[in-house]
């Protein structure tokens, strides 16, 4: 069962990260950051099971509260933008440029 | 069944003493923004922060002199505070001290940070003389953050202190006074790729797990070599763990958020973010790489030495293309992350890992002091509309300002490693320390890109010295104490490592002996 | 057999829904799959032994983060889509390559381990009071310090969403009286003329028509008359059309026009902004809407 759990987060981990790339909403794409740490803990969950020690559940609790308090920030910083802006598009982003 | 009893752990306070100092003195910010009377914060929270900061680097010497460098990790295995550690965090303390003048110096930052850029709430803040004093308990957590970072002995505390030290960053690079949009830009890209990384950093760390059944470096690295048949896992965990790591440090691939933020964050947080974020990462990536994966280096230094080559190589090329000066120093440090991976790099016997270490901790040194100096500089030339950004309002600096231009050009040349300067010094540490390790090619590459990084910085020079100012040029601001003092001292310390690299060198040294806690 | 049945049917589930979050051109439908692979995880994690993460994942990820997400994207505005025009050319084809790729590499390099039997959590929560105990052992233990330190994390949230959201009040708030006198000494002290009713229309757009049958300026809605314009509605009356066209030229002037100085601030400045705020109509538009429309491009370069 372990690879079968294994596989599932390494799909969710990929499908998040071709979402960060696809995605122009800065909303979605921060959504789709937040799959990819899902899949994370999906992961460290599975290990701890398989290693039979509690370390993986407790990263995978450390990681919602860092999470939490990312998303505070994240939100708050893409609110933001919103004011000034009128628009959460991360194409509408464009004034640094090479 | 052990009825609800719970060992107490061990902790060593005053192992921790300065990095407890530091977040102390940041929750006593936070109350302050609470209740103290809006015109008494800044003059409170300037001298708290300057004493705490200085309070800490004085802790971190008394540590390293009195008690000796302690030989297990404290806080319950959390955390190593050994020699390179105590070195780095002497380095972050003094750049972080030196950035908050400049921070406290200027009218750098938004008035209210709320309030809708060019909106009548905007001027009313303005005129009222608001300022957002929370700049100072964030830059405080954020220094706490780096100072563990370089320290944490386990993937988790590294993960913690990675999300402490970049979270207020975040926020402090979207604060800019002038030119709000451009900061709140850098301030939302910033965010998006830097969690993205930590989540690719996260992914490596559960695989890492996965292989070796822990977190803490140390059985990581007894660990390798003992698991049958999950190599996979490791190679593919080290690689994710890679990227969050090589994306702090902005090397090659990875590199494309720096010139970005740099650019848009306020000048006086560029500066902290580029020397301290850098030196703190730098701890970080050879702990990693050293102490957890340091039996695994056949495998992971082909990859770093393209990596080292990629970042040398773009760094160098395309800063010569840049037309505005702070990314003209974002890719500079980028060349920089490239000439330090070659110290990564040289890894070797216990003595050659010695040399390395010096190496890398001398020029984080030689190159810290130089960063601050050059941002402070460029936080004096101004136009009508904030800083003057491009390189052609900076044509003729050198003639209406001569002892200012000399001073960045001072910086310039200790940036491309000209001989008595401290980048001389610490590029010819670096090298020799790759030499030793049989990295000749990769040396070979590293002189030709300081060469051509040395091209641009000799044509920033040129073009202060030896063209005609412009009519409507830009005005040097009169440098408050603050900003002086900054650039003064960066100024005095690029000379004397330059000119007597010695008692630093010796020191980097020393607190490379004995190398880092296994 | 029943892990077995139950893992195959969220997985199923989780991965639609994580390709739906993606794909799915509704920033609020994407939220609401996330929450959809959020619930699944959480019953995984109740399977693989972990109850007390579970519980934390579905209050703390479904609980808090997603409702963060909704509220945002709520006041952000729901019909937000993304639209489809490509910025970077063949970005999306090579990032969706790229992903596969990704996903592909790392679905076998997990899927080809060689794993032993997995060890069960029996043996890390024998001799504890189960799962929740010995997390706490573990937290207040080996791991107090980190624990520690995420305060500081929290800490730096709340103080980034007052630094970046609050804003603290620079004018006196309008008392009634002065809302009332401001009223009285301006030129319309009676509410503003409703919109026209007429035979054949009835509808907010219509200006209302004044005894002598001249359009009524002050009836004329501001939001909808600028968003005709900008559609292209214009209305057919000619007459009308070049009034509407009037307005929202001296409109766009006065916008225009640079603030003024360093005039003292009185409430009649605070008023000015609710007064407009009535004039529109739109509470969300009033204060700000047009600074925030033109975007500062002087800022860029």
């Amino acid at each position: 069962m372990t690879t079968h759990y294994l596989v599932l987060s390494a799909l969710l981990f990929a499908i998040g990260g071709v979402g960060v790339l696809l995605r122009r909403n800065a909303i979605v794409v921060f959504m789709c950051v937040e799959l990819m740490l899902n899949a994370c803990n999906l992961a460290f969950v599975t290990f701890a099971r398989q290693h039979g020690n509690l370390d993986g559940q407790l990263i995978a609790f450390f990681v919602m509260v860092v999470a939490a308090a990312e998303v505070v920030i994240g939100l708050a910083i893409i609110v933001m933008i919103f004011r000034t802006r009128r628009s959460a598009s991360v194409d509408n982003a464009n004034l640094l440029k090479y | 069944m052990n009825g609800g009893t719970i060992e107490a752990p061990t902790i060593e306070y005053a192992l921790l003493a300065p990095m407890l100092l530091i977040f102390g003195a940041a929750v006593v910010g936070v109350l302050v923004e609470a209740f103290a009377p809006r015109y008494l914060r800044k003059s409170i929270h300037v001298p708290l922060t300057l004493l705490a900061l200085a309070g800490g680097f004085l802790l971190t010497i008394l540590q390293a002199v009195r008690e000796g460098v302690p030989t297990t990790p404290a806080a319950m295995g959390a955390v190593a505070v050994d020699g390179p550690a105590l070195f780095i965090w002497g380095i972050i303390l003094v750049l972080a001290f030196v950035s908050t003048l400049l921070i406290n110096d200027d009218e750098q930052f938004v008035a209210q940070a709320a309030a809708v850029p060019g909106s009548s709430d905007e001027e009313a803040a303005v005129r009222h003389g608001y300022a957002q004093t929370e700049v100072y308990p964030l830059l405080l957590f954020s220094v706490g953050g780096m100072l563990l970072f370089p320290a944490a002995n386990d993937l988790l505390v590294m993960f913690v202190a990675l999300e402490v030290m970049s979270l207020p960053l975040y926020l402090l690079c979207g604060l800019a006074r002038r030119r709000r949009l451009l900061s709140q830009e850098a301030s939302v890209k910033y965010f998006l790729l830097g969690s993205f990384s930590s989540a690719f950093f996260l992914y490596g760390m559960a695989l890492v797990y996965g292989y070796a059944g822990s977190i803490d470096l140390r059985a990581i690295s007894s660990a390798l070599g003992t698991v049958a048949g999950q190599d996979i896992l490791l190679y593919v965990g080290v690689a994710l763990l890679g990227v969050g790591l090589l994306f702090k440090i902005g090397a090659a691939p990875f590199q494309a958020w720096k010139p970005d933020v740099y650019q848009g964050a306020p000048t006086a947080i560029t500066a902290l973010m580029a020397s301290t974020v850098l030196v703190a990462a730098f701890g970080a990536v050879l702990r990693v790489f050293w102490v957890a994966l340091g039996n695994l280096d056949w495998d992971w230094r082909p990859v770093m030495w393209g990596v080292a080559i990629l970042t040398m190589v773009v760094g160098a090329i395309v800063a010569i293309t840049q037309t505005e000066i702070k990314r003209m120093l974002a890719y500079s440090s980028i060349a920089h992350a490239g000439f330090l991976l070659t110290g990564v790099i040289a890894t070797g016997g216990p003595e050659q890992n010695q040399e390395a270490l010096s190496a890398i901790l001398f020029y984080l040194v030689a190159y810290g002091f130089a960063t601050v100096g050059g941002f402070a500089v460029v936080t004096m030339v101004r136009d009508a509309g904030g800083e003057a950004g491009h390189l052609s309002r900076w044509a003729g600096l050198g003639k209406r300002a001569p002892l200012l231009a000399g001073i960045f050009a001072f910086f310039l040349l200790a940036f491309a490693g000209i001989p008595l300067t401290s980048g001389f010094f610490g590029k010819y540490a670096v090298f020799s320390a790759a030499v030793a390790a049989d990295a000749l090619p990769l040396v070979v590459v590293g002189v030709v890109a300081s060469a051509i990084a040395a091209f641009f910085y000799v044509r920033v020079i040129v073009l202060m010295f030896f063209s005609e100012p412009a009519a409507d040029g830009p005005s040097i601001a009169m440098p408050t104490v603050g900003t002086s003092a900054v650039v003064a001292l960066a100024a005095a310390a690029t000379v004397v490592l330059g000119v007597f690299p010695e008692p630093v060198l010796n020191l980097a040294d020393q607190a490379a002996s004995a190398l880092f806690i296994r | 057999m029943g892990e077995t049945i139950t893992f195959w049917v969220l997985a199923v589930v989780s991965v639609a829904a994580a390709l739906g979050l993606v794909f799915s051109r509704k920033a609020v439908y994407s939220a609401l799959m996330l929450g959809v692979v959020m619930l699944s995880l959480a019953v995984l994690y109740a399977v693989q032994d972990a109850p007390f993460l579970a519980a934390v994942q579905i209050i703390v990820y479904t609980g808090a983060v997603m409702m963060l997400f909704l509220f945002v994207l709520m006041l952000v505005g729901v019909d937000s889509a993304d639209s489809l025009v490509e910025t970077i050319r063949g970005q999306r084809f090579w990032a969706i390559v790229a992903g596969l790729g990704f996903g592909l590499l790392l679905a076998l390099a997990v899927g080809n381990v060689a794993f032993s039997p997995a060890a069960g959590m029996g043996r890390a929560v024998s001799g504890r009071d189960g799962n929740v105990p010995a997390l706490a052992e573990e937290i207040f233990t080996r791991h107090v310090f980190a624990f520690e330190v995420t305060s500081a994390l929290l800490i730096t949230a709340a103080l980034g969403a007052m630094v970046l959201a609050h804003r603290e009040r620079v004018r006196p708030k309008a008392t009634q009286r002065d809302l009332a006198r401001t009223r009285f000494a301006g030129p319309q002290p009676s509410p503003l003329p409703g919109p026209g009713t007429y035979a054949l229309h009835n509808a907010i757009d219509m200006p209302a028509l004044l005894p002598d049958g001249t359009v009524a300026v002050t009836s004329i809605n501001r939001v909808l008359a600028r968003h005709e314009m900008e559609e292209g509605y214009a209305p057919t009356d000619p007459e009308k059309a070049a009034l509407i066209k009037q307005v929202l030229e001296k409109d766009a002037a006065r916008d225009a026009a640079p603030v003024e100085g360093d005039k003292p601030i009185q409430v009649k400045d605070a008023l000015q902004d609710e007064g407009e705020l009535r004039d529109e109509g739109e509470p969300q538009a009033g204060t700000t809407s047009r600074k925030e429309n033109a975007p500062q491009e002087e800022d860029g370069k």
